[in-house]
């Protein structure tokens, strides 16, 4: 399974149980922040402390929030599930 | 054994809070820019001004069970009129005492969430509602300190977290040794309790806030003496 692959089933199964959505129905083009997200901001940070986890215990590399290259809201990487995935399967290994 | 951090841990109110949190029987772990060697607790060096410094002291926190609270201490002062205060000192007041408290809550803030409840607890001075004189900057990055307080109580209230403010008079540490005794007694006088503060005030409402019964007190500043 590609690093890709691993973050993503991640983070669905992450926002399945924020949401109590089954796991089918969340996607990678499901919206974590703006119009039609599906889950709100306090939901948000524990998701992205779950990711943090993640990028840590399976991938080895760190993941920064407040880093200007991962928040900045031109290309936020928070947009949906695929965006954030994606940016977990390319971080630097520590 | 819960974990407190306390930035400006080297001396002053920090150094206080740090050993009656020793005393108490929780893991203190202190940062500062010049640690004392002789703290009976551990210190880190860091700069609270410069985040990465901060993320790099406080790196293996923030993702540590253990960590209840987070005590901002951290604070400089320097009192001038603000037509003679030079841009570096300007700078230099404004990111530690505004920014520091910032860079510390983002790194710390992760722990407290994940384990579902904790304190932050920073420091702002009676000198916002008091306005005094000379003390421009100071009370302008305290006063950040103060909105960023409340707003940050509201996004950490869903996770068991209260963050609040603590706003010492003048107290008798290192940040106000240089100040002249009769301006200390003119400041004294407008408070609604007219007497010097300690310390020992102080942490009276360090541990208030701590404890279990204030966990509804969010979002709060406390002027110890009255303003």
């Amino acid at each position: 399974m590609s690093d890709y692959a691993k973050a993503e089933e991640f983070i669905r199964n992450e926002v399945a149980a924020i949401t109590g959505q089954p796991f089918e129905q969340i996607s990678s083009s499901t919206v974590l922040v703006g119009t039609g997200r599906v889950v709100d901001s306090a939901d948000l940070v524990m998701l992205l402390i779950a990711a943090e986890d993640f990028a840590k215990e399976t991938l080895g590399a760190t993941f920064d929030w407040t880093s200007d290259s991962a928040m900045s809201e031109a290309r936020s990487v928070l947009r949906n599930v695929g965006s954030l995935s994606k940016h977990l399967s390319e971080l630097p290994r520590d | 054994m819960d974990t407190v951090i306390v930035t400006g841990a080297s001396r002053g109110l920090g150094r206080f809070c740090a050993d009656q949190l020793l005393a108490q029987g929780y893991r203190v772990v202190g940062l500062g820019r010049t640690p004392d060697p002789k703290a009976g607790f551990e210190i880190r060096e860091a700069d609270v001004a410069d985040s990465e410094s901060v993320a790099s002291a406080l790196k293996d926190l923030r993702r540590d069970p253990t960590v209840y609270a987070l005590i901002n201490a951290a604070g400089i002062a320097s009192m001038n009129l603000v037509v003679t205060t030079p841009a570096e000192t300007v700078r230099r007041i404004v990111e530690t005492n505004l920014l520091g408290t910032i860079f510390c809550c983002q790194q710390i803030a992760p722990a407290l969430i994940k384990r579902g409840s904790g304190r932050i607890i920073n420091f702002s001075t009676l000198g916002v509602p008091l306005a005094i004189k000379g003390e421009a900057i100071y009370v302008a990055s305290k006063a950040g300190v103060e909105g960023f307080t409340r707003v940050f109580a509201r996004e950490l209230a869903a996770h068991g977290v209260t963050v609040n403010a603590i706003a010492p008079g003048p107290i008798e540490t290192a940040l106000i040794a240089k100040v002249p005794k009769d301006k200390v007694d003119a400041v004294v006088a407008q408070q609604i309790i007219p007497r010097q503060g300690t310390p020992l005030d102080v942490w009276n409402i360090v541990s208030m806030l701590l404890s279990p019964e204030s966990s509804m007190i969010s979002g709060a500043v406390l002027n110890v003496g009255g303003a």
